[in-house]
């Protein structure tokens, strides 16, 4: 059971990385990053989001052909480990393209969920 | 220029770049067999215009669109010509001054001729997803922007393919973000002015 639970959980971002259950959304946030459509680059380090995201109560309020960032928060209701997933995407009319999605589970983002 | 009705195709040009190396080549194949039927100079006369003629048709049409793209920007830097946005289509390079709401436009079909005008001569924009067919069958393998100057339509591709393409791929959706993007551009620009 363990063994079958240890591979379901490399599917899933959701599912805390030390005990494999699956954690609570804590807190979500939405960011508009400043590139756009056709002039993407990859960035995984945390400084660069912590220094160039600017907040967005929705996904309206995003200028068409600008990327976004989603934040959630997970809390492990286990073991408390806590974590938080950024996904870069680009909003195009009711559909979102992903780019990119990175986990931080040593509070490098913390910043932005707050 | 700002008067100026836009010619998409400038016909001279087309058919000089489709018919001039031929004529040359049909030249150069009669004067081989007429005049030199053997040795060196056959070869040259044979070769020579074929090979010169297919670097032509495959190269020449692009070098003269980034030449006039490159002339037109300069012109717009020096005029003072506030350039908001830039999209370098494969048919068309639109270039958008949403501050002074003016449009910049070069054609590859008409590179001697650009155009800046006002945008209030825009009359309408749209996006064409290019969407066909039905079920899984559903796709496309164009998405473009479009809008009228005066009566004259311009189409400008953002994403072409020959393979079609679900509508929830990567390429369709990048093609169709920048079309919303720069018909939102190309309004803008409108609003301004009028």
């Amino acid at each position: 059971m363990g063994f079958i639970r240890n591979i379901r959980s490399v599917f899933h971002d959701d599912w805390c990385k030390e005990c494999k259950s699956e954690m609570e959304v804590k807190n979500k946030r939405l960011y508009a990053l400043p590139m756009m459509v056709g002039h993407y680059v990859s960035h995984s380090e945390p400084e660069y989001y912590i220094k160039n995201v600017t907040p967005v109560n929705k996904k309206a309020e995003i200028p068409t052909g600008q990327y976004a960032c989603g934040i959630i928060a997970y809390k492990c209701p286990e073991c408390l480990h806590e974590a938080v997933k950024l996904s870069v995407f680009l909003p195009v009319r009711d559909v979102e393209k992903y780019e990119d999605a990175f986990l931080f589970e040593n509070g490098e983002v913390d910043v932005l969920i707050k | 220029m700002e008067n100026q009705k836009v010619k998409k195709i400038n016909l001279v040009y087309l058919l000089s770049y489709i018919f001039v190396p031929m004529i040359i080549c049909a030249i150069c194949f009669w004067l081989s067999a007429t005049f030199f039927p053997k040795g060196n100079m056959a070869v040259i006369l044979l070769m020579g215009p074929s090979f010169l003629s297919f670097i032509w048709w495959v190269f020449a049409g692009n070098f003269l669109y980034k030449k006039a793209q490159k002339k037109l920007e300069k012109e717009l830097d020096e005029s003072g010509f506030v350039k908001n946005h830039t999209f370098y289509g494969d048919g068309w390079t639109v270039v958008v001054d949403i501050e002074n709401g003016k449009i910049a436009l070069v054609s590859f079909w008409n590179p001697f001729e650009p155009y800046i005008v006002s945008a209030n001569r825009v009359t309408k924009t749209w996006v064409d997803d290019g969407k066909s067919g039905f079920g899984i069958f559903e796709g496309s393998g164009r998405v473009s922007f479009l809008f009228t100057i005066d009566d004259t339509k311009i189409r400008v591709n953002t994403f072409t393919s020959n393979t079609r393409w679900r509508m929830d791929s990567e390429y369709i959706l990048t093609g169709i973000s920048k079309a919303d993007m720069m018909v939102e551009v190309l309004e803008n620009a409108r609003k301004k002015v009028n």
